[in-house]
Order: structure tokens, then C-alpha cells, then sequence
């Protein structure tokens, strides 16, 4: 559904994306991981042209774009297909919860305004937090605020949801909702590509698994592929660093 | 020579100085009405680094700051119709230049230094929006156009409007220099009134008596719509 071709990205002289390919089917979750700098958060963000990409080709289903040169009716029309979470929610400070997750679908999408509350309404349940739809971010603690911004991510039900590192912003006590709240999601069927550093989500949740290091995708494959067998070397030193010594991997 | 006020004079030239005020609100309106709109597009092209054009606001920025207004007013008073002459000369127009209504050079001048201080009340106002609100917009699939009107702007508008309103109260008093160039607003028409008797004093007190009237309704006008636009900072949990 979703394939990114041989992706480059510099900002100034620093090569941060050196030739990215990256395939997504429809309904599958796909964790990237890799040390700080490895350029999965950059890739996260070219793909929804929120970095212009040096080069690369992206296809949407039918919808076929150049990353560098798309035009704005395209960029539009992509980002009409993705939802973002942000690592620091940037929730919409100025709106109630209400109205972050409806924004999007009145003035993107022009949907009528009470159906837009309905939707809104709904997808605020679903991250549980029915009783807050009338707050502002500056009421919400930091799990609260990123529920929220994954209910504005699903409720423009999205073909996919690109969460980018959506609990590292957040107090460990608080972590464990988000994810909760992410993995019912995932179960649901949708199409997810989440960067992260929560080994047990992508161990639990991920349907693939890849590894970046240095601006390209070091290796690949099914969760106890990559945590049990790991090929390659670089994938082993980062895992033996981020995973306690005697642990032990079961599927 | 009179002893002490002379209260008659102090009250009716209060209502001298007062007959100023739709001068002086006309020429404070119309170059809110330029430099708003101007001051917020050249604060646009300092935060987006735009080429040429943030270089020109920049400029202009430490031009009109670096200079006193009353010479602002001086140089324009004096050169325009100078231009002008040059114009009318050369296409013989029919304008007669020195019966040009001073308002017009008023305008003029309080536009071009308002402008000035309102692009540094824009740029700081929004660079204090995170970047992350207009990247969530985006991605949420509003333009950058809508992006801007419903939710940066909004959030930036929270905090210029102190800034906003510092810099009508000056530029309401800062008319008050209208006078250099005869402009018929409250200064100018309490001096006058004085001229006749020499009752400076009384006058002076009109004038700052009216000034202080007018710039407190303003400040307090401006106080309403802020904490209106400043909701979603205060409502608790």
C-alpha cells in the first residue's frame, strides 16, 4: 500500500537518510528501531513531506509522488491519507480535545460539523477519555495530551497512522496508557509505521520489525527474527544494549 | 496678568482639546489599518526567512527606529511636496500642493513608524508558537493558510496584543507631534486656544487630561479583548 524508494535527506553536510527503501501493506504494524540519529524520525517525517526529501519516490496505492518535487495538490492529497503523532503532541493549544480531533475534519476534510462531533466524540472514547472532551491541552497531563493526539490521528481514519516516538516525551507511570491505548488500535487493523524505543511494543504488537543505523535499514524481519536471531552485528550491539543481559525472548 | 487658574478657560478649552480627538483617533485608525496588516506579512518574511524582503523589513526596522518621529515628520512634511512638485511639473497635474490637507502626511508618517514597531511585536509574537502547531496542522490537512488563520494566529495574537496596545498608546500620543505640520488634532488646538491669553498652563492640563482619557479607554478596551482571547490559558481543570 505504502512503498518509499531509495529516500536521501541531508541537512547541510550531514547525510542523515542514505537510501531508504521501505514497504507497508495494508493492516500491518511496522516498528522501526535504531539508535539516536539513525534517521528514523526523519524518515517518518519526509514521508508526510514535513522535511523535503533531497530525493526519492514515494506510491500511495494508485497515488504516485516524487518526494522532492511534489506538488502541493500532491503533498495535500498524501497527507489526506496519513495521520501523524507527534513525540511532543503538539496538540493544538488554543482548542478543546473536541476540537483538536475535529479540526482536521471540518476545515481538512470538509465534513459537516456535527458528524465531525460524532467522529470526535467517538474517537476520544476510544482512547478513554470520554469526560474530557471539552478540556484544553493546558488541562491534560502528558498521557492525556498524546491520547488525544492519537484520537485526532484515527478519527480522519487515516489508510496510515505514523507515530514518531509518541512515548518518549512522556513520565514512565504515563507510558504504559499510550501504549495500551496503541496496541488496541493496532488490533483493530490499522495500518501503523511507529518509531520507537519500547522494545516490549515492538515485541508484542509489530508485525515487522526494522533496524536503522546510520541512514539506512540495517536489517529487517519478523519480531523474533531481529530479537532473537539477529544477523547482522550492529543489530546485536544495539539490542544487547537497550534489552537486559539474561533476557529471554518467547512469541 | 491673572492670579492663579483661570477655571474658565481650563474648562472650556477642555472641550477644545476634546474636539481634537476624532483627529487624532482618525490618523491613530488609519495607520493601525496599514501597519497591522503590512507589519504582520514583513514580521512573515523575517520568521520564514524570505530572500530580499527580510533584508528590506530588517532595515526599514532599524531606519525608523534609529530616527525621533518628530524628524520623521519633518522629513516628510518637507519632501514630499518637493516630489510632488516634480511630478505635477512634469504631467501637469492639477493638485495644488500647498493646499494639500496636513492629514495626509500624518498618514503617512504614523503608517510608516507603526509599521516598523509592528513587525517586531509580530516576529517576536510568533516565534513563541511552537513550530510543532503549524507541523500538526499540516498534518492534519490544512493548508498553510488555514494553518496560520486558526491556529497560529491565534495563539500569536495572545501574546502581541499587550505589545499591540503599548504601541496604539503610543502612537496616539505620538500624534500629538501632528502639530509640527498644523495638523488640527488635540495639541494643536489647546496651544491656540492658549495663544490668545497666554494661558499655557490651563491648556497644557486640558491636553493631558484628554490624553490620559483616551489612552486609559483605550488600554482598558484592550484589556477585554485579551482576556477573551486568553480563555483557553485560564480555564482550570
Amino acid at each position: 500500500m505504502l512503498e518509499i524508494k531509495d529516500i536521501h535527506k541531508s541537512f547541510g553536510k550531514n547525510e542523515i537518510l542514505k537510501g531508504v527503501d521501505l514497504t507497508i501493506d495494508k493492516g500491518d504494524v511496522v516498528v522501526i528501531l535504531g539508535p539516536s540519529g539513525s534517521g528514523k524520525t526523519t524518515l517518518l517525517r519526509c514521508i508526510n513531506f514535513l522535511e523535503k526529501a533531497d530525493s526519492g519516490k514515494a506510491s500511495f496505492g494508485e497515488l504516485k509522488v516524487d518526494l522532492h518535487s511534489a506538488s502541493k495538490k500532491d503533498i495535500q492529497a498524501i497527507r489526506q491519507k496519513t495521520a501523524f503523532v507527534f513525540q511532543s503532541y503538539n496538540l493544538f493549544n488554543n482548542k478543546t480535545a473536541l476540537e483538536n480531533v475535529t479540526e482536521g475534519l471540518i476545515i481538512g476534510r470538509k465534513i459537516p460539523k456535527a458528524e465531525a462531533n460524532e467522529i470526535g466524540k467517538k474517537a476520544l472514547d476510544k482512547v478513554g477519555l470520554s469526560d474530557k472532551y471539552d478540556s484544553y491541552p493546558s488541562q491534560l497531563s502528558g498521557g492525556q495530551q498524546q491520547r488525544v493526539g492519537i484520537a485526532r490521528a484515527v478519527a480522519l481514519n487515516p489508510d496510515i497512522i505514523l507515530f514518531d516516538e509518541p512515548t518518549s516525551a512522556l513520565d514512565p507511570e504515563l507510558v504504559g496508557e499510550v501504549l495500551t491505548v496503541m496496541k488496541n488500535i493496532a488490533n483493530e487493523g490499522t495500518t501503523m509505521l511507529v518509531v520507537t524505543h519500547e522494545m516490549s511494543f515492538a515485541k508484542d504488537v509489530a508485525k515487522r520489525v526494522i533496524f536503522m543505523d546510520g541512514g539506512v535499514v540495517v536489517e529487517e524481519g519478523t519480531p523474533h527474527e531481529i530479537f532473537v536471531s539477529p544477523k547482522e552485528e550492529r543489530t546485536k550491539k544495539f539490542l544487547k544494549r537497550v534489552l537486559p543481559e539474561d533476557y529471554t525472548f518467547y512469541i | 496678568m491673572s492670579e492663579g487658574l483661570n477655571y474658565k478657560f481650563l474648562v472650556d478649552t477642555f472641550f477644545i482639546a476634546l474636539s481634537g480627538v476624532p483627529i487624532t483617533l482618525f490618523v491613530t485608525a488609519v495607520a493601525l489599518l496599514v501597519a497591522l496588516p503590512l507589519g504582520f506579512l514583513l514580521a512573515l518574511t523575517r520568521i520564514n526567512q524570505i530572500p530580499i524582503l527580510n533584508r528590506f523589513s530588517q532595515v526599514y526596522v532599524s531606519f525608523v527606529r534609529g530616527t525621533p518621529i518628530i524628524i520623521q515628520i519633518f522629513i516628510v512634511y518637507a519632501s514630499v511636496p518637493l516630489i510632488l512638485t516634480a511630478f505635477v511639473e512634469k504631467y501637469n497635474w492639477n493638485i495644488q500642493i500647498y493646499e494639500i490637507n496636513p492629514i495626509w502626511y500624518a498618514f503617512i508618517v504614523f503608517s510608516f513608524s507603526t509599521t516598523a514597531i509592528l513587525i517586531e511585536v509580530f516576529r517576536s509574537a510568533l516565534s513563541t508558537v511552537n513550530k510543532g502547531q503549524l507541523e500538526a496542522a499540516q498534518a492534519v490537512g490544512l493548508t498553510n493558510f488555514q494553518a496560520y488563520r486558526r491556529i497560529v494566529i491565534p495563539q500569536a495574537m495572545v501574546v502581541a496584543l499587550p505589545n499591540i496596545c503599548t504601541a496604539t498608546v503610543n502612537l496616539i500620543k505620538a500624534t500629538s507631534l501632528g502639530y509640527a505640520m498644523s495638523l488640527q488634532e488635540i495639541t494643536l488646538k489647546a496651544k491656540v486656544a492658549a495663544n490668545v491669553g497666554y494661558n499655557y498652563v490651563e491648556a497644557y492640563l486640558d491636553i493631558f487630561l484628554v490624553y490620559i482619557i483616551l489612552c486609559s479607554l483605550v488600554e482598558f478596551g484592550f484589556k477585554l479583548y485579551e482576556k477573551r482571547l486568553r480563555k483557553y490559558k485560564y480555564v482550570s481543570a
